[in-house]
C-alpha cells in the first residue's frame, strides 16, 4: 500500500507540472517586483540597422572612436516592434521618414536637440535639408526639435534611363536638363514598353520601390497642387473627396493598368533595382544613390540620369525615404548611444559615404565628397546640382499609422483591380476603408 | 522438471525503502522532463497566457504607456471583419484542397517505398527530402519552376501546347500553394505512414492471402483498417498545419522573394494567418491580431474535437482477440 501512494501517477505528474509551469511563469514577474538594476553606463550600445549599410569597419571605427562596445541587429519593421513589446528595444535604431511620425507620437524616440545644440560634430547649420524630417513640433514634421537625423540622404524622384530601350523603341531619350511631366513620361513610357512572344523585355516605368513607396510618389505629386492624401488633422485619408488626390491616383493605377510598371498581375521576381541592371527597365524612378549601382556590365555606358518629373509645373524633389537613425527613449544610456550616433553621422563612417556615392551626405559639408570621377558621376552630378535646389521640401506623414499601411493597401486591392474583379472606383473606396479604419485605430490609442 | 518448484523467498521491502526509491523515481522523472516542460512553459505556455491578455486590449506593440483594457472588443470585430472572414474560408478551401489529397499521396509514397525492393532506401530518402528543406528554400525553388518565362513547368507544359506562357502564381496562386504545401509535407507523413505499415504483424495479411484475398483485398481490409489510428494522427496534424500556414502564400507571392510586412500575398492566397500576420506588423493592432489568432484556436479546437467524436466510428486502435 505504501508504494502505491508514492507511485508517480498522471495527477501527480499533471499537479507537478502544473506547480513547476506556476513557478516558472512567476519568475519574471516576481523579478519585476524588485528593483531594477541600473544598467546604464554598461559601456554597450545596440544598433538595428542594416548591416549594408554599417560594416564591420564603421562597427571598429564606432568603437574605437567612443571606447564602446557596439551590437549589432539587423534592421526589420517585425524584430523592432517585437523587441519594443519585449520592452528591450535597441539604443539606437534606423528609420524611414515615413515611420517617424508614428514613433514620435508614441514617445519611442528621444529629443536630440539638446545633443545637437552642444556637438561640434553635427551643428544645425550644417545640416542637410533632409534633416527636417527629423524635426517635430508635437503635430507635424519638419519644425520643432531634431529627434534624429539622415545617414544620407538622395532626391528621390529622379529618373534613370537605359538608353538601349529608346534605341530599341526610336525615341529620343529625354533631356537631362528639362523635367519631363508626367503626362510625357506615361506616354513615353508606352513608346518604349515592350513585350516579344508573351515574355517582358522591357518595362517602360518603373516606380514607387515595387508599389511599396506609392503613397509617397502620390503624395509628392499632389505637394504640387498644395494637397496631400489625408484631411489637415490626419485623421482621414481622402481620395474620391479630392479630386486631385483621384486624379493622381488614377494617373498611378493606370500605369499599372498600361502594363509599364511592374505589378501584382505582372510581377519581376527582381526588385527594380536588379532589373534595371539587367537591361529590363527602360525607365526607373529612384534617387541619387541608385547612381552608385546602376551601371552594370549591361547598362555600362548605356544609362542617364534625369531630373524629376513634375506633376502641376511646380518641381519639387524631396528624399522620400530620409533614412536614418533614432534613439530610443527607452535607451538605459542615452549619452553613450549619442556618443556612437555622433559618430556615425559626422565622423569617418560619414565621410566614407559620402566618398561612396550611396548618396548624398546629411552633413552640407560633406557635399564636395561626393565622387565626380567617370562621365557618369559626373553626368549624375550635373542633375544633382539642380535637383538640390528642389529638395527643400516635406512630405507630410501621417502619425497615426504605419509606414506600410497604405501600399498594403494598394497591392492587395490593386490585383483585383487589374483583374477586372472590382472596378477603380471600388479600389479606391477599399483603400479609404481600410486605411481609415487603421487611422481611427491609431488615433484611440495614441489620443488626438 | 514436473513437480519440482523452487519457492523463492519473499522478502518484503521495508516501507521506507520504498518510499526513498519512489522518490528517487519521481526525481527522475521530473529531471529528465523538465528541459521540455520548461521550454513549454517558456516558450509556449507564457506567450500563450500573454497572448490572451494581450488579445483584450488595444496594445499596438509599440509602447505600453498607450495600452487599455478593450474586452472583448477585438474579438467581437472579428465576426465583422470582411477580410477576416474572407481569410477564413481561403484557408478552408486549401485545407480542403491540400488535407485529403496529402493524405492519399502519403499513404501511397508509404505503400510504395513498403514494398521489398531494390533501392527502396534511397527512394524513402527522395520522397523524405522536401520536408527537411527549408520552405524559403523550397519556395524559391517553386517560383522558378512556375516562373512564366524559362520555368519547368511552362516548358512541360509548352511541349504540348506551344507558345504558352501561363502566369502560375497569378493565374492560379491557391494551385501552387496547394501543391507545394502537398509537396512540403509529404516526406514527413509517409514516414509516419510506413511506421504504420510496419507496425501491422505480417501474419494478418499473410492468413489473408491464405484464405484467397486479393493484394486489393488485403490491402481494404487488412491493412487500412489497421492503419486508421495513424490516418487519423495524420488527418489531425494536416488539418491544424494547413490552418496554420503562413509563411508559404507570403513566399510564393508574386515578386520578389521575402516574408515581411510589406508582402501582400494575392487575394486567392490571403490566407487567415496572412490577414492575422499585416494586421499585427503592418496595421501594428497587435491586440486584434492576437484576438483573430484565439479565434483560430478555437476553430482548430472545434474540428479536432469533430473529428475525435467521429473517430469511434472508424478508427480502430488494436486488434482484439
Amino acid at each position: 500500500m505504501e508504494e502505491l501512494k508514492l507511485t508517480t501517477t498522471r495527477r501527480k505528474i499533471l499537479i507537478g507540472a502544473g506547480a513547476l509551469a506556476a513557478a516558472a511563469a512567476a519568475a519574471p514577474i516576481l523579478a519585476a517586483c524588485q528593483p531594477t538594476p541600473k544598467t546604464g553606463g554598461s559601456g554597450k550600445v545596440t544598433v538595428m540597422t542594416d548591416p549594408n549599410e554599417f560594416s564591420d569597419d564603421d562597427r571598429k571605427t564606432l568603437e574605437n572612436a567612443t571606447k564602446l562596445k557596439i551590437e549589432v541587429v539587423k534592421s526589420d519593421l517585425t524584430t523592432l516592434y517585437a523587441m519594443f513589446a519585449a520592452g528591450n528595444p535597441p539604443d539606437v535604431f534606423r528609420v524611414q521618414a515615413a515611420g517617424l511620425p508614428q514613433y514620435i507620437s508614441r514617445k519611442m524616440v528621444k529629443n536630440l536637440q539638446p545633443y545637437f545644440a552642444k556637438s561640434t560634430l553635427l551643428k544645425p547649420d550644417d545640416l542637410a535639408p533632409a534633416n527636417n524630417f527629423y524635426k517635430w513640433d508635437g503635430k507635424q514634421i519638419g519644425k520643432g526639435d531634431l529627434y534624429g537625423m539622415v545617414k544620407d540622404w538622395s532626391p528621390d524622384f529622379t529618373l534613370f534611363a537605359y538608353t538601349k530601350a529608346f534605341d530599341d523603341a526610336g525615341v529620343k531619350v529625354p533631356s537631362d536638363t528639362t523635367a519631363l511631366t508626367y503626362d510625357e513620361l506615361r506616354t513615353l513610357a508606352n513608346k518604349v514598353n515592350k513585350k516579344a512572344g508573351g515574355k517582358r523585355v522591357y518595362w517602360g516605368f518603373v516606380h514607387s520601390n515595387n508599389d511599396q513607396w506609392i503613397d509617397r510618389t502620390a503624395m509628392n505629386m499632389l505637394a504640387e497642387k498644395n494637397q496631400n492624401l489625408y484631411s489637415d488633422d490626419f485623421s482621414k485619408l481622402v481620395i474620391s473627396g479630392n479630386p486631385e488626390a483621384t486624379k493622381v491616383i488614377r494617373y498611378l493605377y493606370d500605369l499599372a493598368a498600361d502594363g509599364v510598371n511592374e505589378t501584382p498581375i505582372d510581377p519581376s521576381p527582381n526588385w527594380m533595382g536588379a532589373d534595371f541592371n539587367e537591361g529590363q527597365i527602360a525607365i526607373l524612378q529612384y534617387g541619387y544613390w541608385f547612381s552608385a549601382m546602376a551601371e552594370s556590365d549591361k547598362t555600362k555606358g548605356k544609362t542617364v540620369m534625369l531630373p524629376a518629373p513634375t506633376w502641376a509645373g511646380v518641381r519639387r524633389d524631396p528624399t522620400m525615404t530620409a533614412t536614418g537613425w533614432v534613439i530610443s527613449s527607452q535607451t538605459k544610456d542615452p549619452d553613450a548611444a549619442w556618443a556612437v550616433f555622433e559618430q556615425y553621422m559626422g565622423g569617418k563612417p560619414a565621410q566614407d559615404r559620402a566618398k561612396s556615392g550611396w548618396g548624398v551626405p546629411g552633413l552640407k559639408s560633406l557635399y564636395p565628397q561626393m565622387p565626380q570621377q567617370t562621365d557618369f558621376q559626373k553626368q549624375v552630378q550635373k542633375v544633382l546640382q539642380g535637383e538640390l535646389s528642389k529638395s527643400d521640401f516635406i512630405l507630410q506623414f501621417n502619425p497615426y499609422i504605419g509606414e506600410e499601411t497604405f501600399s498594403t493597401s494598394w497591392k492587395k486591392n490593386l490585383e483585383p483591380a487589374l483583374k477586372g474583379t472590382i472596378s477603380f472606383d471600388k479600389f479606391v473606396q477599399n483603400i479609404e476603408s481600410e486605411v481609415n479604419t487603421a487611422i481611427a485605430d491609431g488615433k484611440r490609442i495614441i489620443g488626438g | 522438471m514436473a513437480g519440482a518448484t523452487h519457492v523463492l523467498p519473499r522478502v518484503m521491502p521495508r516501507p521506507a525503502l520504498l518510499r526513498r526509491r519512489a522518490v528517487r523515481r519521481a526525481a527522475t522523472f521530473y529531471l529528465l522532463v523538465s528541459p521540455w516542460l520548461l521550454g513549454f512553459v517558456l516558450l509556449s505556455a507564457v506567450p500563450l497566457a500573454g497572448a490572451l491578455l494581450m488579445s483584450l486590449t488595444n496594445y499596438d506593440g509599440l509602447n505600453l504607456d498607450y495600452v487599455a483594457f478593450v474586452g472583448v472588443d477585438n474579438y467581437a470585430r472579428a465576426f465583422s471583419d470582411p477580410e477576416a472572414q474572407h481569410a477564413l474560408l481561403r484557408t478552408l478551401l486549401l485545407m480542403v484542397l491540400v488535407v485529403p489529397t496529402g493524405l492519399v499521396l502519403q499513404l501511397l509514397l508509404a505503400l510504395m517505398v513498403d514494398q521489398p525492393i531494390r533501392l527502396s532506401n534511397l527512394f524513402r530518402t527522395i520522397f523524405y527530402l522536401p520536408y527537411v528543406i527549408p520552405v524559403v528554400a523550397g519556395a524559391w525553388v517553386w517560383k522558378i519552376f512556375v516562373d512564366p518565362s524559362g520555368g519547368l513547368v511552362n516548358a512541360l507544359v509548352g511541349a504540348v501546347v506551344p507558345d504558352v506562357n501561363i502566369r502560375w502564381l497569378v493565374e492560379y496562386p491557391t494551385l501552387v500553394l496547394a501543391v507545394f504545401t502537398i509537396w512540403g509535407a509529404a516526406g514527413g507523413g509517409m514516414v509516419i505512414f510506413l511506421a504504420g505499415l510496419q507496425g501491422i504483424p505480417a501474419e494478418y495479411r499473410e492468413a489473408a492471402m491464405i484464405d484467397g484475398a486479393s493484394p486489393a483485398q488485403v490491402t481494404r481490409f487488412i491493412t487500412l483498417p489497421l492503419l486508421t489510428p495513424v490516418i487519423f494522427f495524420n488527418l489531425v496534424t494536416g488539418i491544424i498545419t494547413t490552418l496554420q500556414v503562413l509563411v508559404q502564400p507570403m513566399l510564393l507571392s508574386p515578386g520578389i522573394l521575402g516574408l515581411s510586412p510589406g508582402t501582400v500575398p494575392p487575394l486567392d492566397n490571403y490566407l487567415y494567418p496572412v490577414h492575422a500576420y499585416i494586421e499585427i506588423f503592418v496595421k501594428q493592432l497587435f491586440g486584434y491580431g492576437a484576438a483573430l489568432l484565439w479565434l483560430l484556436f478555437a476553430v482548430v479546437l472545434g474540428l479536432t474535437l469533430v473529428l475525435f467524436g467521429t473517430s469511434r466510428r472508424w478508427v480502430h486502435y488494436g486488434v482484439e482477440a
